[in-house]
């Protein structure tokens, strides 16, 4: 079964005073398969928010059809199921970290547990502060904070607009962590981030939203082949000229070399040109495309 | 009904954390303390012998004291009653545009709660707090003129309840506006003018005859027809302090048309909530 | 959703309906009606000035043996001439010809004439005075009455044909008490005695008292003799339908014998006590109360103003209406060495209690025009 299930969805945001509108999202189809990590990811304005709002029921699809969890979001039981951290959570500043997960554990619909509030937010690593004004805490704190309300109740879908915003690097492993835990626990993630190198260390699958489309879609490792491009190192001393008549490009440090090889036959007998020519092979490696020249790339090609 | 509560709850809480109703809650109390020590009534045999007010005899007359303290009574209704819906008006501009801001109302959207409930919860914990701060000021007064007085008049605490009625059709024009335009500004801008349309049409049978018989005339009457008729309840109040014959026909059924005036405005209110995008 | 949403707005249209026309129905198409203000007889006001004024009719010359010019007299008021004077004296004017024309006055008149007017009729054939008409102001003292008004019409002589009569003094005539020869309607005569002294002035006055000395000195007066001291009513005092000096004992005894020691201490405490009423519209009545002790006074004060409260409870608790309604309006207004004490009845509890009357008087009437 799918998490998410959105076909030709589109969101023109109407103006009271003006004919025409902006056109937020274009038609969009994606599949989120059940227990998926996916990541969403495109340039400032590409529709990101707007469509994890209209996954949520926040706004109002102009048209096409969303399903969620196997129902609508705008079911609110559906919603239960469902844990959110918006990208610019506003916390009350004079309530404490467990006055605010009691409150959202009630209006979630369930009874408050004090203990269960504590190990989440040992869990996110807020022990030390639970008692203490949530208008103290620093923002990568109030991140934390956020995770935690949206894991309360252990739910079905996680969606997470830039959660690891602010959190310092030692802390967004700490998060990373959670996250990779939810995903070994059947939940599913839906992550909208910035920061790609996140992206690609938490999530399976990736999607490119640019203009209110999706550019491409599909799994991690698939996007990211980068197709024939190995990066080959030479002990020192091997002869330039003949690796280059073997087909290798110098690289921008001493002894690394590139090769272009379709398959495997074509990149050993290029390797066994290069040993016959008396170079010595220390390292191989496929030069794949990170999340960065993915995107790029896309946007590229998209322009 | 648990989510509406739960959102109440959670406004109080808000309402709670502000230092501006605090602020409120201790200046109410100063009033009613400085009254309670400066006003020194002398009450022999159930008449008011003498009225001292920060030292100063004030010449009321010997006379009995529920008839002497008559003006005192009616004028201690109309100000719980004005001043109670002006303070709300001010006080409680904030706390549907805060509600409804960036990163707030998206994490409640998203919570398993019709949005309705959202509305109707912020309703429901503004009028709570209008009715505990009405009654703690409503209370202190009955408490200070019957210690001081032996005689406890109940025109303060039917102001207080009368008020809080009122206020529930001013709050809901305000909260209806936030919807359109998440402005507190706006919000209070709105309530005041509710407010004073609510005094003009309280005396529209008066009014009307300003007006040329005829369309304007009829316009006028249409018009004020809707709108809530607060001096109408304010003067009713003062009346039931003063044990004087009341000036309307029915209390209950004019009380009753204010609150469902009210709530015909929140139901606009949760028709543009309904459709809006966050 | 949309029909959700729409719901929305068919619930507001039928609760703003249904609040419009709730507050339509609550609240009545009438303006609210005005409280009757009482406005009580606290100081001349420019008609009392203006009244005064007209009734300074009389000059008298001062009795001189001719060493002096003579000055020129200011005119004034015989009635106020005719009152009593000296500490301890009391006389209530009462405004015979204003209090006709109030609404009281209408009421007190139907009660006059339940039986159709014919005590009225005969006392107007016998006398030849017309009250209703030739009665300006009824002044009653503590030795007799002093009537004012015209008496050009009377008929003194044949009222007291068969009373011994003596000049007395410019215009002023005394009759001393006799037997009275009244003819009937129907002809027949029926004779009486009167003890009463009565003293005649022009056609202005006339003077009743139990002994000649009496009416003697309230003509003296009238000519320009008398006592030194000041009438116990001034000019400036001649304010209200009703006004007049009481004498202390006289009040007290109004006290009822419940608060026995109230009255006592009236009497200890307060030297005069002057009344006034107003009955243009509703019928108010201030007693101003002075004595020389300003703390006894001011004591009796507030212990009266206690007896006023009590009795209104009082009377609310037994359900006496018009006597709790009339308290309501009770003050007492504490001021050094006197204080005031304002009560009043609403012209409309008034008409209530006095409605018999007109009813009795119009069946009356019905009656006499009956062949």
């Amino acid at each position: 079964m799918s998490a998410i299930e959105v076909s030709g969805l589109q969101k023109t945001y109407r103006s009271a005073f003006r004919r025409t509108g902006h056109d937020a999202l274009r038609g969009v189809d994606l599949t989120v398969p059940e227990g998926s990590a996916f990541g969403l990811i495109g340039p400032n304005g590409a529709g990101k928010t707007t469509f994890i709002k209209a996954i949520l029921g926040i706004v109002h699809p102009t048209a096409g059809t969303v399903k969620v969890l196997g129902g609508s979001p705008e079911d609110p039981s559906i919603r239960a199921r469902i844990g959110y951290l918006p990208e610019r959570l506003h916390l009350p500043g004079a309530w404490t970290a467990t006055a605010f997960l009691h409150t959202v554990a009630k209006l979630k619909g369930h009874r408050p547990d004090t203990a269960a509030h504590l190990r989440l937010l040992e869990r996110v690593g807020l022990a030390h502060a639970a008692g203490r004004k949530i208008g103290g805490y620093s923002k990568g704190m109030r991140q934390r904070l956020g995770l935690a309300a949206a894991l309360l109740g252990s739910p079905s879908l996680l969606v997470l607009d830039e959660p690891t915003d602010g959190i310092d690097p030692v802390g967004r492993v700490e998060v990373r962590t959670i996250l990779q835990e939810e995903v070994r626990r059947g939940t599913t993630l839906f992550l909208n981030s910035h920061l790609l190198a996140e992206t690609e260390r938490v999530c399976d699958r990736v999607a490119i939203l640019a203009d209110g489309r999706v550019l491409r879609e599909g799994r991690l490792e698939e996007l990211a082949r980068g197709g024939a491009r190995w990066a080959v190192r030479f002990a020192p001393g091997a002869d330039a000229g003949a690796l280059a008549a073997a087909g290798f490009q110098a690289g921008s440090t001493e002894g690394l070399f590139h090769v272009e090889a379709a398959d495997p036959a074509v990149l050993n007998a290029a390797l066994d040109k290069a040993r016959a020519a008396g170079a010595l092979l220390v390292e191989l490696r496929r030069e794949g495309q990170d999340l960065e020249a993915v995107l790029t790339s896309t946007m590229g090609v998209a322009a | 009904m648990r989510p509406v509560l739960g959102i109440a709850g959670y406004v109080l809480r808000e309402a709670a954390s502000r230092k501006f109703i605090l602020a409120f809650l201790i200046g109410i109390t100063l009033v009613l303390f400085v009254l309670s020590l400066s006003l020194k009534l002398e009450v022999l045999d159930g008449a008011l012998a003498a009225t001292r007010l920060f030292g100063e005899e004030m010449y009321l007359g010997i006379r009995a004291v529920d008839v002497a303290l008559r003006p005192l009574f009616m004028a201690s209704a109309y100000v719980v009653f004005y001043g109670g819906i002006l303070f709300g008006i001010v006080a409680c501009s904030d706390f549907a545009p805060s509600l409804l801001s960036p990163g707030r109302i998206e994490h409640l959207l998203a919570l398993p709660l019709q949005r309705w409930h959202i509305l109707a919860g912020t309703f429901l914990g503004v009028m709570t707090l209008a009715l505990c701060g009405s009654l703690y000021g409503s209370v202190g007064l009955w408490l200070i003129f019957g210690v001081k007085t032996g005689y406890w008049p109940i025109g303060p605490l039917v102001a207080a309840l009368l008020a809080c009625g009122s206020f529930a059709a001013v709050y809901a024009v305000m909260l209806t506006t936030a919807t359109l335009v998440r402005s507190a500004a706006l919000c209070a801008a709105t309530g005041f003018l509710t407010f004073v349309a609510g005094i003009i049409a309280g005396y529209r049978s008066s009014i009307a005859p300003v007006f040329e018989e005829g369309l304007s005339r009829k316009l006028f009457l249409a018009v004020t027809a809707v709108i809530p008729r607060l001096s109408a309840l304010a003067t009713a109040s003062a009346d039931l302090a003063a044990s004087q014959p009341l000036g309307v026909k029915s209390l209950e059924l004019l009380l009753a048309g204010v609150v469902v005036f009210g709530l015909g405005v929140l139901a606009v209110g949760l028709w543009r909530f309904e459709g809006k995008d966050y | 959703m949309n029909r959700r949403r729409g719901m929305w707005l068919v619930l507001a249209v039928v609760l703003l309906g249904l609040g419009a026309g709730l507050m339509v129905t609550g609240q009545g198409d009438e303006p609210r009606p005005e409280r009757p203000q009482v406005e009580f007889p606290r100081r001349m006001r420019r008609d009392d000035w203006k009244r005064a004024e007209q009734r300074r009719t009389q000059v008298v010359q001062p009795v001189d043996a001719g060493t002096q010019a003579a000055e020129p007299q200011r005119p004034r008021d015989p009635v106020l001439a005719a009152l009593p004077r000296g500490a301890g004296r009391s006389a209530v004017v009462i405004e015979a010809n204003a209090l006709r024309h109030s609404p009281i006055g209408e009421l007190l008149l139907d009660c006059l004439m339940r039986d159709g007017g014919k005590r009225l009729d005969e006392f107007r054939r016998v006398s030849g005075v017309d009250p209703l008409q030739d009665l300006d102001r009824l002044v009653i003292t503590d030795k007799g009455l002093v009537l004012s008004g015209n008496f050009s019409n009377a008929k003194f002589k044949e009222l007291f044909q068969e009373r011994t009569a003596s000049d007395y003094g410019p215009g002023a005539k005394v009759y001393e008490p006799g037997s009275v020869v009244v003819t009937t309607e129907n002809g027949s005569q029926r004779r009486g005695r009167d003890d009463g002294v009565v003293g005649t002035w022009n056609d202005q006055l006339l003077v009743v008292g139990d002994n000649p000395e009496s009416v003697k000195e309230v003509l003296d007066q009238v000519h320009g003799g008398g006592s030194n001291e000041p009438p116990v009513i001034s000019e400036g005092s001649t304010y209200g339908e009703m006004y007049g000096v009481l004498s202390v004992e006289e009040i007290a005894k109004l006290i009822p014998k419940e608060q026995a020691d109230l009255a006592q201490r009236l009497r200890e405490v307060a030297s005069t006590v002057e009344l006034h009423m107003d009955a243009r519209s509703d019928v108010a009545m201030v007693a101003e109360i002075r004595g020389a002790d300003e703390r006894k006074v001011t004591d009796l004060g507030k212990s009266l103003g206690a007896a006023l409260s009590v009795a209104r409870l009082k009377a609310q608790a037994e359900g006496n209406k018009d006597l709790a309604q009339m308290l309501d309006f009770a003050k007492v207004l504490p001021g050094g060495s006197e204080f005031k004490m304002e009560l009043a009845v609403p012209l409309d509890a008034i008409k209530e209690r006095l409605a018999f009357c007109r009813d009795e008087r119009q069946a009356g009437e019905a009656r006499q025009e009956k062949p």
